[in-house]
């Protein structure tokens, strides 16, 4: 039973950092129909500018994260202008091009930071908290505090501010968004910036739970794109309920399955995607056809 | 008409080449004059790159060491550097590449299964290879042109079970390894080790090479409350899990091989949740002797950090094949590989002597780390 | 003429043979493992670029080729070409697994499962013993092979050479006969291929067989030349570095994929001191390419030429349309039969009803109206006949047999055949392509002729050429056809797309607004061919807007409203009844939802 309960806070403690990856592909997916593939590329720069600063400018963690926030919501809009002839015209290519930057990014990476990794000391006191012999980590509850409230956030931006409801109103139909005076390319572009941030947060949160390196974003890429059709591509909670399921399985499979433990996880994905392409949430955004 | 008379010319050109099989061309191998070319094959890019960063420098430093003194014979050494990325199949190319490019000895490479892709090539163009490989399998390839810069995890696990259940006599030990090679070389030797001494592990968790959550693994370990926790895998995942499993109220020691004495796992870790781990490692320190001290002098002087083992292995490799080269008056292919074998060399990491296997030494020493410093245990 | 045509390929031939002697042993090396690669690009392009399938499991088919000669050969003791043939079916075996989620997801969900399948796969090979774990299998067997000496990387080359042209061919002959026609249809626009008779499932199996294939083959060729397998050479790294290959060489021309194959591991091999630089400059290619030349290396030559001709100020094409030659007429049959027969048809979106209750009869030879306001239910009924929609409840009967519920391709090949409101012709292929899709009616599971029997097949093909020059020359369209539909005006792009539905040999054509942004004369044209389609025996149903056709060519008008037939009879009496005055009138309801992407099916 406490193996059982434990690996479950530790599937939700790693779920939440999936979701945070989610939110972002979500975002981005439900704004302007593209899957960005480079997303797990520019969590890794997220979370190594975050170290940097909190590392090498000895700057506060809360600081540092700010800041690689914004300059990932840059490289953000830096990809959204290259792409923005595709947009709305070809889903596969769109696709392939974010491949081809994340190549890119994963490349830049390793020239600007090396290859070897660094690892981030935790910000907050490290003591965990013992319940009834389950041992949650203080940083943990800091991590799934900030996801909640990232996710709060967002929600509100997205119903209560004009701008929110723009990006709304181009989700569902970008043609009838343009006819009503909506600057669609704006929009898209802010989805992007938002999305990178997003990343750039789940990196920078993940750096002192794990160890940063120029490998850390791919598998947390792949696994939060999985949680985000998991949980219904482009569906806000569900980006944060497939994080979460998808820690969850990840931790309960490495603990059955041990070494064969991502040949699971994968395949009871593939298998939830087949019986319910359009995970729990549905999707979101209106037809493309 | 046309059609068929290049039809016709076609195939006389089929039949001339095919008399003929292509391929007959002689590499200049055995050059007596210019410098003696020796290729260094490591990853220096990947996630495997960290390694192959090292190993540069510290073969380089023997070179650099040798052409200041004025080379072997006259001639300088020439040390060219070539990227695998991890990759084996890149590792075949490159073994063609310096097989076809005059190279006559190779250094490197620290990803078993890339040297055991390259070794039948290098076998065949008669190339030997000093790598830094620590699995049994280099062993199994049974190549007389391969040869290991340092012992075998048969070695270092042996040497670690015989501190651990001989010298202090504990018998509850958990294992945790990766299914990565290095892993997997570990799990199999310590588990030997092990049963050699009628100790049975009291749990044996396998995680992938990329896995980030251990709570799994590491709830069943404390379930079973072992004095002991023997870690498999590279330094970065064995940071992860022993910070893990201090999070989880893990109190047990933890013991591994080299990648455990890293300061890469010390950071990653933290120095406090590693505190006592205890480490077989070939070379525990920078100041274990007058040499270590000279080479970590030499090392820091050159590139402006601390040496570690990676290239302190590879310093060594190096000076053995220089050694050889001279010992042989600049042979190649088989006559090199003999000399080898039959090179005597005091060490960094110790006494060398080539046996049939390729393996030269077979010997590792205890540390602990105290206050975030590896060092040798006093037993 | 045909000689010169040659002559390049010969140049080539000669040349490829003669290679070996000009190169050093790594150089040869490394054409052998560029022309690995070359095959699993095509494997690539015939799925995505040719198929519209997004696999990214190439490389975990290569790697079962590999892993399964390596494990036949070293472990079970086989001989190395009994291991490879058995290696290629188990890859053709485990890529039919992979490729089922196809048959439900496309687009990124399919590239997730395909990429997660994949790292599925190198985890296992990882951790199984069979495998040899992480360290992977070594002292494969060399390939043995009388009086020739395979362990000579010289030789091996010739072998690579052979099996890679046989497998180029075999690819160009898909690519340009009926099987690969289909999947070109079926990527350009699955729905439309689908209401032609293209069985959808099937064919994406077939993409996903011959990407297994070509991944089996690279694996076989693989084990045999570096004779040792181990996980990293098929990581996602690589996958990637093979899509970079495709896209940059142009996925849909296989020549492009290979063109690619060889330039980006050359490029690749010369900056082999600075592979970080190489990433950033492929990568950098892959993003530039996908934004300015979607095409790829390929398609640069083409894009080139109409760039000079439009510079050059010519106008696209002097191509003119001719008129149309009306069909023989066929006698009229006094016992007209029943065609179709709807019953008590619903269905429903969510909270909206789009059709309630209706039910309809067409009998044969007719000429059918079906008129009625915005959002009345027209086109849901096309789609829920011709097998788009499921209906909610209800049923339909064609040619006196229960079809409801069954997938369009059934209902296209029993004799159903339609067009569609917002035009669905197949944009990357000619005019006279999207004719011969419509045309070929052989079965996709008879593609083993392909392997077999591949002289019947380019007979069948030289067949159906000569029957879409009939149909263009019928509807005037034949100085259009090597062109790509796109490139039309409208008009005639609505005359290709029924010249499309008629060739396809039915005897229910479903007309969904075909007048629709015609101008008056082409109006008057379309009303001479649909007379004329029908008086060849064709039963036709036509959603239209425009009343004056819609009366003059009509003999019976159905009437909707809110998905309900409020009237049904001829011209006359139709357009005096009060409901449809009043319908007309009072007309006010939001259009109903387009037709449902696929990937939500």
């Amino acid at each position: 039973m406490q193996v059982f309960l434990q690996t479950i806070v530790g599937g939700v403690s790693l779920g939440a950092v999936y979701a945070l990856v989610a939110l972002g592909f979500s975002l981005v997916y439900r704004t302007m129909g593209l899957v960005n593939f480079a997303h797990g590329n520019v969590v890794t720069v997220g979370a190594y500018l975050a170290s940097t600063f909190y590392l090498s400018s000895k700057l506060p963690f809360a600081l540092a994260m700010v800041i690689a926030i914004g300059v990932t919501g840059a490289i953000g809009l830096v990809i959204e202008r290259v792409l923005r002839p595709l947009e709305n015209r070809d889903f596969d290519l769109m696709l392939i091009g974010t491949i081809g930057f994340g190549i890119v990014l994963d490349a830049l990476i390793i020239m600007i930071w090396g290859a070897t990794g660094r690892a981030v000391p935790s910000p907050v006191p490290s003591a965990p908290i013992d319940v009834f012999g389950l041992r949650i980590r203080t940083y943990d509850l800091v991590v799934l505090a900030i996801a909640a409230v990232a996710t709060v956030l967002l929600v509100l931006f997205l119903s209560r501010t004009k701008r929110g409801a723009a990006m709304q109103a181009v989700a569902m139909d970008h043609e009838a968004a343009t006819a009503v005076g909506i600057h669609v390319g704006r929009s898209n572009a802010i989805a992007f910036m938002i999305g990178a941030g997003l990343a750039a947060l789940a990196g920078g949160l993940v750096g002192p739970l794990l160890y940063v390196s120029p490998a850390l974003g791919g598998a947390l890429g792949i696994k939060g794109f999985a949680a985000a059709i998991l949980g219904g591509f482009g569906s806000i909670p569900g980006a944060i309920v497939g994080g979460i399921a998808i820690g969850i399985l990840d931790s309960f499979a490495a603990g059955h399955f041990q070494g064969y433990s991502e040949l699971v996880t994968f395949l009871v994905f593939t298998v939830i995607i087949m019986i319910r392409p359009t995970g729990v949430f549905g999707e979101r955004t209106v037809n493309r056809a | 008409m046309l059609r068929r008379r290049a039809t016709i010319v076609l195939l006389t050109a089929l039949a001339l080449t095919a008399c003929s099989a292509p391929g007959s061309d002689k590499k200049a191998a055995g050059d007596d004059s210019g410098p003696i070319k020796i290729a260094l094959v490591d990853a220096q890019s990947g996630q495997l790159s960290s390694l192959g960063a090292w190993e540069l420098k510290g073969a380089k430093l023997a070179v650099d060491e040798w052409n200041a003194q004025g080379g072997i014979n006259g001639r300088q050494i020439q040390l060219d550097v070539f990227d695998d990325q991890g990759d084996p199949t890149v590792g075949t190319n490159l073994a063609r590449k310096i097989d076809s490019e005059g190279y006559i000895g190779m250094i490197g490479t620290a990803e078993s299964a890339v040297t055991i892709a390259m070794a039948p090539t290098l076998k065949q163009a008669e190339i030997p290879n000093i790598c830094s490989g620590q699995s049994p399998g280099l062993v199994a390839v049974g190549s007389e042109f391969l040869f290991l810069n340092g012992p075998t995890s048969t070695t270092y696990d042996e040497t670690l079970a015989k501190y651990i259940v001989d010298g202090q006599g504990i018998k509850n030990i958990a294992m945790i390894t990766n299914n990565g090679s290095y892993g997997k070389g570990e799990h199999d030797a310590f588990l030997k080790a092990l049963k050699a001494r009628n100790v049975t592990p009291l749990a044996d968790q396998v995680v992938t090479t990329d896995q980030k959550d251990f709570s799994a693994a590491l709830t069943g370990i404390r379930q079973k409350n072992p004095k002991v926790i023997f870690l498999g895998a590279e330094e970065v995942e064995s940071g992860l899990i022993v910070k893990q499993a201090r999070d989880l109220g893990i109190t047990a020691t933890f013991a591994g091989a080299a990648p455990q004495g890293t300061p890469v796992f010390l950071d990653t870790a933290g120095a406090k949740n590693a505190e006592g781990t205890i480490v077989s490692s070939p070379y525990l320190s920078n100041d274990i002797s007058e040499a270590s001290k000279k080479f970590a002098a030499a090392y820091l002087a050159k590139y402006n950090e601390a040496a570690e083992l990676h290239g302190a292995k590879a310093y060594d490799g190096a000076q053995i094949m220089l050694t050889a080269l001279k010992s042989s008056n600049v042979a190649t292919g088989k006559e090199l590989a003999d000399a080898i074998r039959a090179t005597k060399y005091q060490g960094l990491l110790g006494g060398f002597a080539y046996d049939k296997t390729g393996v030269g030494i077979f010997a590792t020493s205890i540390g602990t780390i105290k206050d975030g410093k590896l060092v040798a245990a006093s037993s | 003429m045909r000689q010169l045509r040659f002559a390049p390929l010969a140049l080539i031939a000669v040349a490829a043979w003669l290679l070996p002697y000009g190169l050093d042993s790594y150089a040869i090396h490394v054409v052998n493992v560029i022309l690995i690669f070359a095959v699993l690009a095509i494997g690539l392009g015939l799925c995505m670029g040719v198929g519209g399938q997004v696999n990214l499991a190439q490389v975990a088919f290569f790697g079962i080729g590999a892993y399964a000669t390596a494990i036949l050969t070293t472990r079970s003791g086989y001989g190395f070409w009994i291991s490879a043939v058995l290696a290629l079916a188990a890859t053709v075996a485990i890529g039919l697994v992979i490729g089922t989620p196809a048959l439900r997801v496309q687009s990124h969900y399919l590239g997730i499962v395909t990429l997660g399948l994949a790292l599925a796969f190198t985890n296992w090979v990882t951790n199984a013993e069979i495998t040899g774990g992480a360290e992977g299998i070594s002292a494969i067997p060399v390939p043995t092979l009388p009086g020739v000496d395979l362990s000579s990387e010289y030789l091996y080359y010739y072998l690579e050479l052979i099996v890679f042209t046989v497998v180029l061919v075999f690819g160009l002959f898909v690519v340009r006969t009926g099987l690969g026609r289909r999947m070109r249809a079926m990527r350009d626009d699955a729905l439309a291929a689908g209401a032609l008779g293209a069985e959808v499932p099937v064919l994406r199996m077939t993409a996903f067989l011959l990407a297994s294939i070509y991944g089996g083959v690279g694996g076989v060729l693989y084990a045999g030349l570096i004779r040792y397998v181990a996980p990293e050479s098929f990581s996602i790294a690589n996958m990637f570095l093979l899509l970079g290959m495709v896209i940059i060489g142009g996925r849909q021309s296989l020549i492009g994929c290979v063109v690619g194959a060889i330039g980006l591991s050359l490029v690749r091999e010369a900056f082999v001191d600075h592979p970080t630089v190489a990433q950033i400059g492929y990568g950098a290619v892959v993003v530039l390419v996908v934004v300015f030349a979607p095409t790829g290396l390929a398609g640069l030559p083409g894009r080139i030429r109409s760039w000079w001709s439009r510079r050059r100020g010519q106008p696209g094409t002097a191509a003119r349309l001719q008129p149309f030659q009306p069909y023989p007429a066929l006698a009229e049959r006094a016992d007209a039969e029943e065609v179709l027969r709807v019953t008590a048809l619903s269905k429903q979106f969510r909270g909206l009803k789009a059709l309630d209750d209706l039910s309809l009869t067409v009998t044969e030879g007719e000429i059918r109206g079906i008129v009625g306001p915005n959002g009345s239910g027209k086109t849901t009924l096309f789609n829920v006949i011709s097998g788009l929609y499921r209906p909610t409840r209800g049923r339909v009967e064609f040619r006196g047999r229960d079809v409801t519920n069954q997938a369009p391709y059934r209902l296209a090949r029993a004799g159903m055949s339609r067009t569609f409101q917002n035009l669905r012709l197949f944009g990357d292929l000619t005019v006279e392509e999207n004719l011969l899709v419509a045309l070929d009616r052989s079965a996709t599971v008879d593609s083993w002729r392909y392997v077999l029997r591949p002289i019947s097949v380019l007979r069948r093909n030289r067949d159906l050429h000569r029957q879409a020059r009939e149909v263009l020359d019928r509807y005037g369209l034949t100085e259009f056809a090597g062109l790509p539909p796109k490139s039309l005006p409208y008009g005639i792009q609505r005359r290709v797309e029924i010249a499309r539905a008629v060739a396809a040999g039915p005897s229910l054509l479903l007309l969904d607004e075909p007048a629709a942004g015609l101008n008056g004369e082409e109006v008057r044209q379309l009303s001479e061919i649909v007379r004329s389609v029908r008086d060849s025996g064709i039963t036709v149903i036509i959603i239209e807007h425009n009343m004056g056709l819609v009366m003059s060519l009509c003999e019976r008008i159905t009437v909707l409203a809110g998905g309900r037939v409020i009237a049904e009879g001829g011209p006359a009496e139709v357009a005096t009844h009060p409901a449809v005055i009043e319908a007309y009138l009072g007309d006010s309801m939001d259009d109903i939802p387009p037709v449902a992407e696929e990937a939500s099916r």
